[in-house]
């Protein structure tokens, strides 16, 4: 009896273990959180077409629960806007354009047989990318596999680019790891008594988070910083309390954190709780989501630092008019970067299938290598590798808002410096 | 690998008792439960994960403050524990096999049905003390897992109480000692086991309010909790409640321990490394032989 009692207990642990391992980030949803519902693809509504044409297909997987369901959603509000612009004023090509969204729950599986399926079976004629590095990896090789551009809103570590594809289309400024450069630059303008002299670097392990933080040490060690601490943490952890005791018993000047969303504000609330009162604090990812942040945090995002490709006053070329066209359909919520990102995809797409009149994808992707784009983030070129050749800027909240504070082109106010009490 | 500072180690001792307190608390159902009934609740992180939305629930839209809720959602998991109870689990032939799988498919349908509800996006209850600490001789409380701790002893000293003085915590005991010589002596074991079954739950909803407050969570957090919860109970003795406050002391602190000196890439594995470790060397668990099987 007994033996039979810790055979079966045995065999439990061995599943939970098995369970907890294959959902590996253990927020990846296994398949019995997705409910029915969210598996079916929402359609965006279209109007009767003008002509008998059929429409012209476009298909995306975006991260719609999970980990990256903020920006995820951001990104899909992106895309419906796109669509409906284009519709309105006539389809493209004259045709309508229909857009079919999955749902990968964040999950990179999920998002290649989304993929696949969006091609095998539903047939769609063109293709946008999801959010962020770690999806756009695998799902640029199916697109490559079926020879379909794969222009995308969010994905530019350096593995992105270094795996030889040519149809991969980074719809930001500038690729990932040039993310740094600005508020590296301000941090080594400032005068002598004010620079600071020791840095920590706090990141999760994601491609895009590391490229990003990876660049802005080694540009502010070759600045004469010192590092103190690094430390990486698995995507889905959710405790940061013993890491951030660590870096008080440090106390760096200036920290470097390599974040998403939730683990930004879980390192800043940690941070709170062991007393670090850091004099700079910049985040990869996270503050960029103007309602999303302010939410989480309150006064605490007061000074925090991030890099940004889009800001809604921008006067870049088409963007008012995608800004009215966004509160028009949203309500006035402040506008999310990676929804102009989508925007952007969508506007780099539209040019090349107009530019080169059809919907074939050999013909768009040479078109994306060499055309010039006009883009909500300004004008927009691709390398041979899919790189945009642009300029990031650095944000700051300042009052319950993001202000543009550098580089000089697009900036709106001073940067406070150092960062104000927590 | 770094030696921390004093400082820095008795910080995170301090860090890991707090958090050892609530494992602690969370942990102490399932092993209640087993100990009466033999079956290990594998459901027990989902109605941890459960308790923990219903707090979200009640504080986004009634500003109830987390702690206070567990008094509204304690006495409603215990209802909802003794009805599973008395009309599903009871009904099961020999429950001591196939109740695994039972509260396995009950974990995923509550995951499920809370996925469907809440979505996948991770959620946490942000009280306006949330980032606040205390110093106590540059020693840093964070508060909210200072009130953790202290909710999570509290309820634990009454269940504590509960067990050693009155009526049906004897009889509870008395059934965990021998089940049929309980019945022997008129104990009615079948409202026994659903009365257990019950405070195992509602203690699975204070977990849950502790949990909102201190990490953030969606509904696939509850297959990291029962893998916990399970590891501190088998560590600390199955079905034994000493065994599992120590157990999670334990674990508490050696996960924050293993972030500061190794990485916290390396702090889950901690779970796994003393469950297998427990498995081969004493099985029975620190404080298990009180649950030798009988027969």
């Amino acid at each position: 009896m007994k033996s039979r009692i810790w055979y079966l207990l045995t065999s439990i642990m061995v599943i939970s273990l098995l369970v907890t391992a294959c959902g590996a980030p253990a927020t990846t949803a296994p398949a019995a959180t997705q409910p029915p519902a969210t598996e079916a693809p929402t359609t965006a509504p279209t109007e009767p077409p003008a002509t008998t044409a059929p429409p012209i297909k476009v298909g995306a997987s975006l991260p719609l629960t999970g980990d990256f369901s903020e920006p995820g959603t951001a990104a899909k509000k992106g895309y419906e806007l796109w669509v409906d612009v284009i519709n309105k004023a006539g389809g493209l090509l004259g045709r309508q354009v229909e857009f079919t969204v999955y749902d990968n729950a964040s999950n990179p599986d999920t998002a290649v047989a989304d993929y696949e399926r969006l091609v095998t079976q539903d047939k769609v004629d063109l293709l946008v990318g999801p959010f962020s590095s770690r999806l756009v990896i695998p799902t640029s090789e199916v697109a490559a596999k079926y020879g379909y551009a794969f222009p995308e809103p969010a994905g530019g570590a350096p593995h992105v680019f270094d795996r030889g594809l040519t149809n991969i289309f980074f719809c930001q400024p500038a690729p990932s790891a040039d993310q740094a450069i600005p508020f590296a630059s301000f941090i080594l303008g400032l005068p002598a008594d004010q620079r600071p002299k020791t840095f920590a670097v706090i990141t999760n392990d994601d491609p895009f988070s590391v490229s990003v933080v990876e660049a802005a040490e080694k540009l502010l060690t070759d600045g004469g910083l010192e590092m103190v601490l690094k430390e990486t943490y698995p995507p889905d952890t959710k405790d940061f309390s013993s890491l951030a005791a660590k870096v008080a018993d440090k106390n760096p000047d200036l920290l470097v954190g390599g974040t998403q969303f939730e683990d930004a504000v879980g390192q800043a609330k940690a941070y709170q709780q062991a007393g670090y009162q850091p004099r700079g604090i910049m985040f990869t990812t996270g503050p960029g989501l103007p309602k999303e942040f302010n939410e989480a945090l309150g006064a605490a995002t007061e000074g925090v630092f991030a890099p940004i490709s889009w800001f809604e006053a921008s006067t870049a070329e088409t963007n008012p008019e995608f800004v009215a066209a966004y509160h028009a359909k949203y309500g006035e919520e402040p506008i999310a970067e990676d929804s102009a990102n989508a925007y952007t995809v969508g506007q780099v797409l539209q040019q090349a299938v107009e530019s080169t009149q059809s919907v074939d994808n050999a013909k768009l992707i040479e078109e994306m290598h060499k055309a010039t784009f006009k883009t909500v983030v300004g004008p927009l070129s691709f390398d041979e590798l899919g790189q945009p050749k642009g300029s990031y800027m650095v944000l700051q909240w300042q009052s319950g808002k993001i202000v543009i504070v550098g580089p000089d082109f697009a900036k709106q106010a001073d940067p406070i410096w150092p960062k104000p009490q927590w | 690998m770094t030696i921390p500072s004093l400082h820095l180690f008795v910080q995170t001792l301090i860090l890991g008792v707090l958090v050892g307190g609530v494992y602690a608390l969370m942990s102490s159902g399932l092993t209640l439960i087993f100990g009466v009934m033999r079956v290990i609740n594998v459901a027990h992180g989902a109605f941890l994960v459960l308790g923990a939305y219903l707090t979200y629930v009640l504080f986004q839209n009634l500003k109830i403050d987390p702690l206070v809720s567990i008094l509204i959602t304690m006495p409603l998991f215990f209802g909802l524990g003794w009805v599973l109870q008395r009309y599903m689990l009871s009904r099961i032939e020999s429950p001591e096999q196939t109740s695994v799988l039972v509260t396995f498919a009950l974990a995923l349908v509550m995951e499920g049905l809370l996925g469907a509800f809440f979505q996948t996006t991770v959620r946490s209850v942000k009280p306006s003390y949330a980032t606040e600490a205390l110093v106590f001789l540059t020693y840093r409380f964070p508060v909210t897992r200072l009130m953790g701790f202290g909710v999570a002893l509290l309820i634990m000293l009454l269940l504590y109480l509960i067990l050693q003085y009155s009526q049906v915590g004897r009889a509870i005991r008395a059934t965990i000692q021998d089940p049929r010589a309980a019945q022997l002596v008129g104990i009615n074991v079948t409202i026994v086991s659903a009365f257990t079954f019950a405070l195992g739950v509602s203690t699975a909803a204070a977990g849950g309010s502790l949990l909102s407050m201190i990490y953030s969570f969606n509904p696939s957090s509850q297959a990291d909790w029962i893998a916990r919860t399970l590891s501190i109970i088998v560590l600390g003795g199955m079905g034994s409640l000493p065994g599992a406050l120590v157990a999670a002391l334990i674990l508490g602190v050696m996960e924050q321990l293993t972030a500061i000196v190794i990485t916290l890439y390396w702090s889950p594995i901690v779970f796994y490394f003393f469950l297998f470790f427990t498995l081969i060397v004493r099985p029975q668990g620190l404080l298990g032989e009180i649950i030798r099987e009988k027969g």
